[in-house]
């Protein structure tokens, strides 16, 4: 066969040999979820937030509840997985409410009035502080892709733990359990999360 | 026009048409304010593939907000979209930093314009074979062509094969109840398993974590924190015979050693000799709650010996009924 064949033949396979491994690379991260990424606060300290309460009391600042373990929870009533997970955080909430953890839920791109209608439906937890984040300011701080999205806190004020879709109360008392015990649970990712209807 | 005039026209065609695709998708109007170009170059996080300068949603809104109010105090670009990268990792970025693993994304099609130049320069000073005497013949050719169409389909569904595979399947919805028997309870907090016990408290499941966690209280003579939750096992028509009994067991003696209430006492553990008349446990602790509750040394004798009777008897727990009944039977006190 003339050199110039086989040349030509080399490089046609050489070149389909590239485009297909390349698009296998590429088809490879197609699938890719940006929101399941870790979370690059894991490790840093918490974003600082300052918000009031959803019935526009004084709220909370994280500050303020610096030296207890912080459950910072996402939510909203159009959220199906958050109203799954709901009775799990009040019933987390209250099992801890004399110990050193504290439960936040900020509602995420819901009016207040919204959101008090659906915890006076839903059942709220005395011991948790349900804030109110108007511009979705703490959620875009803590990185938020969907909800629900729990963070939680240590004593020192550090992102020590992330969980990703409902969480149930086995798994939040693990997580607080693992973090009292010095522990960093890191990220979970439990099940689906989701955007506000028509985003 | 000379071959060497026509290589360097090709070479300028694909040069000044690679120029224009680059500017094409790089460059953006001049007159778009910081916050709008800002806006471009960060990826809405709740959409697929648009920027928050072009995205609708609430999300895409309240980011530009934000960059808006960053801009306005002044901060610069960089520092803007580095502290939305703090929050949401590179995942924001319309466009991929060129370096690290994504560098890839911007050399490739610099490399394959490289490529296709040589391989297009290599073909017009070495045309193919002059006579026909080399070329292949047609059935060769059309076995080649099936061939090559093969191996393309081919290449295209391992293609797809693999970009299916590697779809990333967030995991099934958060454990249910179903699994809680599953954990090592040990590792777990009494706070955690009453938290677990409330969101489930309607699953007939929960039974089991239910008396686990009241036998830790019971252990720790903590009985105020036990007692609902023997009672709740006791009365639930979904506990197992062997969990009421134990739970009306446990009531029984918390009864007796707690508020000293004696005839609560044999009452419920009574009850649990009505569910299964030879259950060690009950007849047990019902003989240690006749002997040091009532007095009933007697009875309480009769018992141990009902329980020595039984051969399935377990070895330490016979050797602690034979010294009770040794005891009880000399007229010694309940110890």
């Amino acid at each position: 066969m003339p050199l110039t064949g086989r040349v030509l033949r080399w490089t046609g396979l050489a070149v389909v040999g590239v485009t297909v491994v390349l698009a296998v690379v590429l088809a490879s991260r197609f699938g890719s979820d940006p929101g399941l990424v870790d979370s690059p606060l894991l490790g840093k300290p918490a974003p600082e937030f300052a918000l009031e309460g959803l019935d526009g009391s004084d709220g909370a600042t994280l500050s303020d509840l610096r030296g207890d373990i912080v459950v910072v929870n996402f939510f909203a009533s159009w959220c199906l997985e958050c109203r799954d997970e709901h009775d799990d955080l009040v019933a987390a909430s209250e099992s801890f409410a004399d110990q050193d953890v504290k439960f936040v839920q900020v509602a995420y791109q819901e009016e207040p009035a919204e959101s008090l209608d659906y915890l006076a439906e839903a059942g709220a937890s005395d011991s948790t502080l349900y804030l109110a984040d108007p511009g979705s300011r703490t959620a875009i701080a803590y990185g938020v892709f969907g909800i629900p999205e729990t963070f939680f806190i240590d004593q020192d004020g550090t992102v020590v733990g992330k969980i990703i879709g409902e969480a149930d109360a086995l798994i939040l008392g693990a997580t607080i359990d693992s973090i009292r015990n010095g522990e960093q649970p890191g990220q979970q990712i439990t099940g689906d999360t989701q955007q506000r209807p028509g985003a | 026009m000379s071959e060497r005039a026509r290589n360097i026209a090709s070479v300028a065609v694909i040069a000044v048409l690679a120029v224009a695709l680059i500017l094409l998708t790089s460059t953006r109007p001049a007159t778009v304010d910081r916050v709008e170009q800002i806006g471009t170059r960060i990826k809405c996080p709740v959409c697929q593939g648009e920027s928050i300068a072009n995205s609708p949603s609430q999300m895409a809104e309240d980011m530009m907000d934000l960059v808006s109010e960053r801009v306005s105090a002044g901060v610069p670009d960089q520092q803007i979209i580095d502290e939305l990268l703090s929050s949401y990792t590179g995942a924001v970025l319309l466009d991929p930093p060129a370096s690290g693993n994504t560098l890839v994304l911007w050399l490739a099609p610099l490399v394959a314009l490289a490529l296709g130049i040589v391989v297009i320069l290599w073909w017009r000073r070495h045309p193919g074979p002059g006579s026909a005497d080399e070329r292949p013949s047609p059935g060769k050719s059309r076995t080649r062509l099936v061939i090559g169409g093969v191996v393309l389909v081919l290449a295209f569904a391992g293609i797809v094969v693999v970009a299916a595979n590697s779809l990333q399947d967030r995991p099934a919805a958060a454990a249910g109840a179903a699994d809680i028997d599953q954990q090592d309870l040990s590792e777990v907090s009494n706070e955690t398993l009453e938290a677990v016990i409330a969101a489930n408290a309607d699953d007939p499941q929960i039974n089991g974590m239910r008396l686990a966690l009241a036998e830790r209280y019971f252990d720790e003579s903590d009985y105020r924190s036990a007692f609902p939750h023997y009672l709740v096992v006791a009365e639930d028509r979904n506990s197992t015979d062997s969990e009421a009994i134990t739970a009306l067991v446990r009531l029984g003696w918390m009864a007796y050693d707690g508020n000293s209430e004696v005839d609560t006492a044999t009452r419920l553990i009574d009850e649990a000799l009505a569910i299964d008349p030879e259950s060690h446990v009950a007849l047990y602790v019902k003989a240690r709650v006749l002997w040091c509750g009532a007095g009933e040394a007697e009875q309480a004798v009769e018992t141990f010996q009902v329980l020595l009777a039984d051969p399935s008897l377990a070895a330490g727990t016979r050797t602690q009924v034979e010294a009770d009944l040794e005891l009880a039977s000399n007229g010694g006190e309940c110890p």
